[in-house]
């Protein structure tokens, strides 16, 4: 009897958690067709799991303040609602083994929004960088395989002599050249982006995995 | 004294889990009842408000033009059909129009958007009729644009928020290059004008390299007769007519088939809920026979019996009813999800309505429901013969 009223309890509980989701929620940065994008992203990927994870979610405006201290400017978190974003993360598996992460995040551009992918490993090295979405004249070149490639292998610890806040620093990011000389706003938003998306994996996913025994 | 009520609750905890079983069948049952009769008020009150929030109730098109948006986006822009903006001044002469608007929606291809490209689009409005048909509308930042040939934006709140913008910055329409400023954000709607971006109706005409439009958004005046404007309307050259009321009634005819099939579903469940009231308070009455002897040979009257037993069916289906009703509000918003889910078309906003008056008339029916069949079981006890049970029993 006891039992079956805790479990009803549990199902309540749960259900009235569904209850007070908001119906609008803010804008997220999805894969457009995550079925097509994450065997590109990821060629030895087998199947994917996808996964929401927001900053008020795991952690609340303490989280915010931290994560807004690791970018260096408030405002390259998040224009609007940056609690509420709820982020994407698909986690990637070959077979039944996690093999990596692919995520992505929206960052402000000159013309417009600007998506920047990235498929990491286990330890956050990136293994695919790719822009979803850019606006500009020259944008294509953002876009273009050569770019893209400069960016593998790096991680989040080459973003410590690199101000992409600034665009000031030394190392392997500062050695990236602009593609699109005319889009000087939109590189720096990309490296910005990028800096974003490995410091919200390393607080969503790599720190925790990090903490545990 | 003890009053026949603290009777009647004493002898249902006396079986407990049968009780329990009981009660969950009537929660339930009144659960999916009171949560049916919400979505039928809120699903025609979301789809009316969805209506309102279009500003007008007449859309005029050019025949064979797409009728959403969403087609025009799937083939960038080049399966539009295109009318003369002196439409608009044949049509503001019929009397039982109130406000008219031209509208040109665009798509250009963005190289840049998705692995192989995508479509932006774009609604061209006229800042001087357009407003008026969206007076919900409230900006977040900013105003609506300068004038009607400014290269400016209004940005529906999503599509600022994916496009990163506030205002004051720059966008760029693809394909065609031209720089335009943000100069006003709205709040969100909950509708698709959430996702949409607006630009001035002569400038985007300039920008896509024609004169036309492509819809004339007609608010009729109050009380005026839109079928009569429509027929009216039909005789226009080349132009097909949109009623959302017609539109409203083909998306009712569509629900009114699930709706009579979930409502069937719970009536068969309230059916099996008093199957099983009858069956815990008829159990209960043949188990105490003797004690029902024992009342009526020290005085009790078969009515004074009858009321007793049916105080038990009373307090069943008041709990049950009470308990689903909680439930039915408690988990309104599980249930618009999930409805949504199962729906073909879900308008925006709140699909479940349910206030007080609903529940009260579903408690009643519930409980005379319930009484209705716990007059059996109570009769049958009242007709008990005293001596004929206490000997069975002893």
């Amino acid at each position: 009897m006891r039992i079956f009223f805790v479990v009803m309890m549990c199902l309540a509980l749960q259900l009235s958690c569904i209850s007070v989701r908001p119906a609008l929620t803010a804008v997220g940065c999805d894969l457009n067709n995550p079925d097509r994008d994450v065997p590109r992203l990821f060629p030895e990927s087998t199947s994917y799991k996808t996964i929401y994870v927001s900053i008020a979610q795991r952690g609340g405006p303490p989280l915010q303040r931290r994560i807004e201290n690791r970018l260096g400017g408030r405002m390259y978190l998040a224009l609007y609602a940056p609690l509420d974003v709820p982020y994407t993360l698909y986690e990637i598996y070959r077979d039944k083994k996690k093999v990596g992460y692919i995520h992505g995040v929206n960052q402000k551009g000159q013309f417009g929004g600007i998506q920047v992918f990235v498929a990491q490993d286990l330890t956050g090295r990136i293994k695919t960088f790719y822009i979803q979405k850019i606006t500009g004249k020259s944008a294509g070149k953002f876009r273009d395989a050569a770019f893209a490639r400069k960016f593998v292998g790096l991680s989040l610890k080459d973003f410590e002599s690199y101000d992409p806040a600034s665009g000031k620093g030394t190392g392997k990011i500062a050695e990236i050249a602009n593609p699109a000389p005319d889009m000087v706003t939109d590189f720096y938003g990309v490296l910005r982006g990028l800096k974003k998306n490995l410091v919200l994996m390393d607080e969503f996913v790599f720190s925790v995995e990090r903490g545990k025994p | 004294m003890i009053t026949p009520f603290q009777v009647a609750y004493k002898n249902l905890l006396r079986k407990k889990v049968r009780t329990l079983l009981t009660l969950v069948g009537i929660t339930l049952s009144t659960w999916v009842l009171v949560s049916l009769f919400g979505f039928n008020r809120g699903y025609e009150k979301a789809l009316n408000r969805d209506i309102e929030n279009m500003g007008y109730q007449l859309m005029v098109m050019a025949k064979g033009c797409p009728y959403e948006a969403a087609t025009m986006m799937l083939q960038g822009g080049t399966g539009l059909r295109y009318m003369d903006q002196s439409m608009v001044n044949d049509i503001i002469k019929e009397a039982e129009v109130d406000k008219i608007t031209p509208i040109l929606m665009q798509a250009f291809f963005d190289p840049n958007k998705g692995e192989s490209g995508g479509i932006a689009g774009y609604f061209g409005v006229d800042p001087a009729t357009y407003p008026a048909m969206k007076p919900f509308f409230r900006f977040r930042s900013g105003g609506w644009f300068h004038d009607n040939s400014a290269p400016e934006v209004v940005m529906g709140y999503e599509a600022a928020e994916l496009e990163q913008r506030e205002v004051g910055d720059m966008t760029l329409v693809p394909e065609k290059n031209v720089q335009l400023k943000v100069v006003g954000i709205l709040e969100r709607t909950g509708t698709q004008d959430d996702g949409t971006i607006f630009v001035p109706l002569k400038t985007l005409q300039r920008i896509a390299g024609i004169d036309k439009i492509t819809t004339i958004g007609i608010k009729v005046k109050k009380d005026a007769d839109i079928t009569k404007l429509e027929n009216k309307l039909y005789q226009l050259k080349d132009v097909q007519v949109v009623s959302f009321s017609q539109v409203k009634q083909t998306i009712m005819k569509l629900i009114s088939t699930a709706r009579v099939m979930v409502l069937s579903i719970a009536i068969v469940a309230i059916l099996i809920a008093m199957a099983g009231v009858v069956n815990t308070v008829l159990m209960s009455v043949l188990e105490r026979l003797q004690e029902i002897g024992i009342l009526k040979t020290m005085g009790a009257m078969p009515g004074d019996i009858f009321r007793l037993v049916w105080t038990e069916t009373l307090i069943l289906c008041s709990i049950g009813g009470i308990a689903g009703i909680g439930f039915a509000f408690l988990f309104a918003r599980a249930t618009d999800l999930l409805m949504r889910r199962i729906l073909p078309y879900a308008p925006s906003g709140g699909l479940v309505a349910i206030d007080g008056k609903l529940a009260l008339l579903t408690l009643g029916s519930i409980i005379t429901t319930g009484l209705l069949s716990g007059l059996y079981p109570a009769w049958k006890a009242g007709r008990v013969r005293p001596l004929e049970s206490i000997r069975r029993d002893g």
